[in-house]
């Protein structure tokens, strides 16, 4: 009879086990690989990868390196195959990209010996640097793509170094979204706190014409409510008029395109995620607790300390890993609202992906977004005071 | 009754038929319509009767369009996956050339489209040449009465006040920041292909940065001249000029012209690759581009329809008219900066 029961749990699990697997743990696995994955390399130029193989390091490769490596860049540039590469070995060090283009137009008038012949072309080819950065691109992995996002990066040499100071941008930015998200976060939970507080202690009718106020613009698109605050908050916009027409200032202000925008916006489009979860929870709390504390003898102010919100931080700590959570991924409102200052980790993971074609970088942003999220989110379970003792098991 | 006496044998039977459709389904490039997908916007409204249904009337050919941003993940996916189903696709420069490498896009057949009528820079090994943009300086004019009409003097802050609003991002920005800095046109990516040169296009971008607000999509530099949020601004002079249709009054300032081409391509894979290379060459003709100059200022990049002088008439913000005033943009630099400098111009911003 048991394995019977087993049986019929499993399947009833099973749809819920393949969307998680399917949504979730496939592309976590593909963006994992992607982030490290160094195919390039390997697939377009394996001849020379192969005569590499043998070579060791020192001085000039051999010539059937050298032989190899022209013709199998006319072969990719041919079949239209030689951008990824040029692109990979460009990431590597810029000005590769227009040296592997030359060397595979050249091809075709080129003589042996070839060694002479590229080094003619252009003296890169005799500078062993160059060859040994492809030798180190003929394996299968790279670190580079994760270097480069914590602002590290590789020398010729393979060696680790920190990237030039004008082009290291990636730690400001993790720190820069971690920060706005947990702004956020704290201005939200703030605001839903005693929101959600009322709400619970609304007679029912007046509960459900609330709940439906927070749940109209948690309904309406985040595009809509960005573009909304963004005529509200411009230089000649209706909140600039108000305080010129009142003479609490005298010049307009600028309330757009920097971090008290981007809180704005952020914090409005993220309420709900916060408002929902307290409020259950507070509807939950049995307000024969709090006569309890007022029979005997607690003032009002610890009644709510010592009974109320103790019992709602299960609520607090829902609450608050939502709404950092999703702002944490945040692209569109600081994008629309927010200075250049004001971007975020997606930002550039989007611009990866879709402007320079960099999937590896884009990975391994995302990979890295992903891991110091979960790391935050498991300290936060054991920082948060009274959450592990009751429910919000992660 | 018959629902549940279906027996096995019937069942099989249904299951074999149903798998042999699918397996036809899936193995024959199943003849669907010709998908055309551009930017939208304007443009693409009225290249649909002109240009697309034109082509459909002129061969019997269902065409259909579609929209995209410009974002070239969803072709690139397309391709790896092997299941095109976009046929031709208007592109920018950069992802041109870029996907001409990379295999997304095929090379176009110039026995099929016709390569001579078009102006200089507008063919290149996988693309077309579509229609020429560009961005100018502009203010506008019932605010600011005399503005600033070159890069130097927008730098200008003290007699020129106010906000500038620029391109978040290093494209564009800097080559305008050593325009501004007494750089000839002809020597900018000379000059940006250095170190000390991109280093002297920050200094210069240094001198106004607090005085500049970044603005990211096409539509903003308008709105944020319009609504006074900036007193100048670097914008696309297609939106300008409609703009100034609408009753704006903003300069168009051709000495400031910084310029490109987006191109038309075919997606490598398509099953209709022929197909797309006829129409192609049908949409760069110049009666149709003439005919679309009737409802919309066109700016060609055929050579014909971008010298007649009835389509002159028709677009006094014909970016061809002017090209000689302005900058090229130099399509293979950003192809192999682009990356380092939009890394460069950020840690820059940020500062």
């Amino acid at each position: 009879m048991a394995s019977r029961t087993h049986l019929a749990a499993a399947a009833l699990i099973a749809p819920v086990a393949l969307l998680v697997v399917a949504t979730f743990v496939v592309p976590l696995a593909v963006a994992l690989h992607t982030a490290i994955a160094n195919p390039e390399v390997r697939e377009t130029l394996p001849a020379t990868s192969a005569a590499l193989a043998g070579w060791d390091g020192a001085g000039l490769p051999p010539e059937a390196a050298y032989a190899a490596v022209s013709r199998e860049l006319a072969d990719a540039q041919e079949r239209q195959q030689i951008g990824p590469l040029a692109r990979r070995l460009n990431f590597e060090q810029t000005g590769l990209r227009a040296l592997l283009l030359k060397t595979a137009r050249a091809h075709a008038g080129l003589a042996p010996p070839y060694r002479d012949a590229l080094a003619a072309l252009d003296p890169r080819w005799a500078d062993p640097a160059l060859w040994r950065l492809l030798k180190r691109n003929a394996s299968a992995t790279t670190p580079l793509y994760l270097l480069r996002s914590v602002d590290l990066t590789l020398t010729p040499a393979g060696d680790v170094a920190r990237a030039p100071a004008d082009e290291a941008i990636f730690l400001r930015l993790f720190g820069r979204t971690f920060e706005i998200s947990l702004w956020v976060t704290l201005l939200c939970v703030l605001i839903a706190y005693p929101a959600a507080y009322t709400m619970a202690r609304l007679p029912q009718r007046w509960a459900n014409v609330a709940l439906t106020l927070v749940l109209v613009p948690f309904w309406t698109s985040i595009l809509v409510r960005t573009t909304a605050w963004f005529i509200l908050l411009q230089r000649e916009g209706p909140v600039n008029a108000l305080l010129l027409a009142l003479g609490v200032v005298e010049a307009p202000v600028a309330m757009i395109f920097n971090r008290f925008a981007v809180y704005v916006a952020m914090v409005h489009v993220l309420l709900p995620f916060a408002i929902l979860p307290l409020y259950s929870v507070m509807k939950g709390i049995d307000p024969a607790y709090a006569r309890a504390a007022a029979s005997l003898g607690a003032p009002p102010w610890r009644r709510f300390l010592r009974v109320t919100l103790p019992l709602s931080m299960p609520g607090v700590a829902a609450a608050a890993l939502m709404v950092f959570m999703l702002a944490v991924g945040f692209y569109i409102t600081p994008s629309l609202v927010g200075g250049p200052d004001d971007q975020m980790v997606s930002t550039f993971i989007a611009f990866y992906t879709n402007n320079t074609i960099n999937w590896g970088m884009s990975a391994a942003l995302a990979t890295l977004l992903l891991a110091a999220t979960a790391a935050i989110v498991v300290v936060a379970r054991y920082a948060l005071p009274g959450v592990s003792a009751k429910g919000i098991r992660l | 009754m018959p629902m549940l006496t279906c027996t096995a044998k019937s069942k099989t039977l249904a299951t074999a038929a149903f798998a042999l459709a699918a397996l036809s389904l899936a193995g024959t490039p199943h003849a669907r319509d010709l998908m055309i997908v551009g930017f939208g916007g304007g443009f693409q409204d009225n290249a649909r009767p002109h240009l697309f249904q034109g082509y459909a009337k002129a061969t019997g050919q269902t065409v259909k369009d579609d929209v995209y941003n410009g974002e070239m993940a969803k072709v690139y996916s397309m391709v790896k996956a092997k299941d095109v189903t976009w046929d031709v696709i208007m592109v920018e420069a950069p992802e041109l050339v870029r996907g001409c490498e990379d295999g997304v896009f095929e090379k176009i057949d110039w026995s099929v489209v016709k390569k001579d009528k078009f102006i200089p820079g507008g063919t290149s090994p996988c693309g077309a040449g579509s229609v020429l943009w560009g961005v100018t300086l502009f203010y506008d004019q019932n605010r600011v009465k005399d503005g600033p009409d070159t890069y130097a003097k927008l730098w200008d802050t003290r007699t020129y006040p106010g906000k500038r609003s620029f391109r978040n991002g290093p494209k564009m920005t800097l080559e305008i920041a050593l325009l501004a800095d007494g750089v000839a046109p002809a020597d900018v990516y000379k000059v940006l292909a250095t170190p000390a040169g991109q280093q002297r296009a920050f200094d210069k971008l240094d001198q106004i940065k607090k005085d500049v607000v970044w603005w990211k999509s096409g539509t903003q530099p308008v709105q944020l001249v319009g609504s006074g949020e900036v007193a100048y601004a670097v914008g696309y002079t297609g939106r300008i000029a409609r703009a100034n249709d609408g009753g704006a009054k903003y300069p168009l300032l051709w000495k400031t012209l910084v310029y490109s081409v987006d191109y038309w391509a075919v997606v490598k894979g398509s099953p209709n690759a022929k197909e797309g290379m006829k129409m192609i060459d049908w949409i760069t003709d110049a009666k149709p581009l003439v005919a679309l100059s009737e409802t919309w200022a066109v700016s060609p990049a055929n050579a014909e329809a971008a010298a007649n002088p009835k389509l002159r008439e028709k677009n006094p913000a014909m970016l061809s008219a002017y090209a000689s005033q302005g900058l090229f943009i130099d399509t293979e630099f950003w192809v192999a900066n682009g990356e380092d400098l939009e890394k460069k111009f950020n840690a820059w911003v940020a500062k």
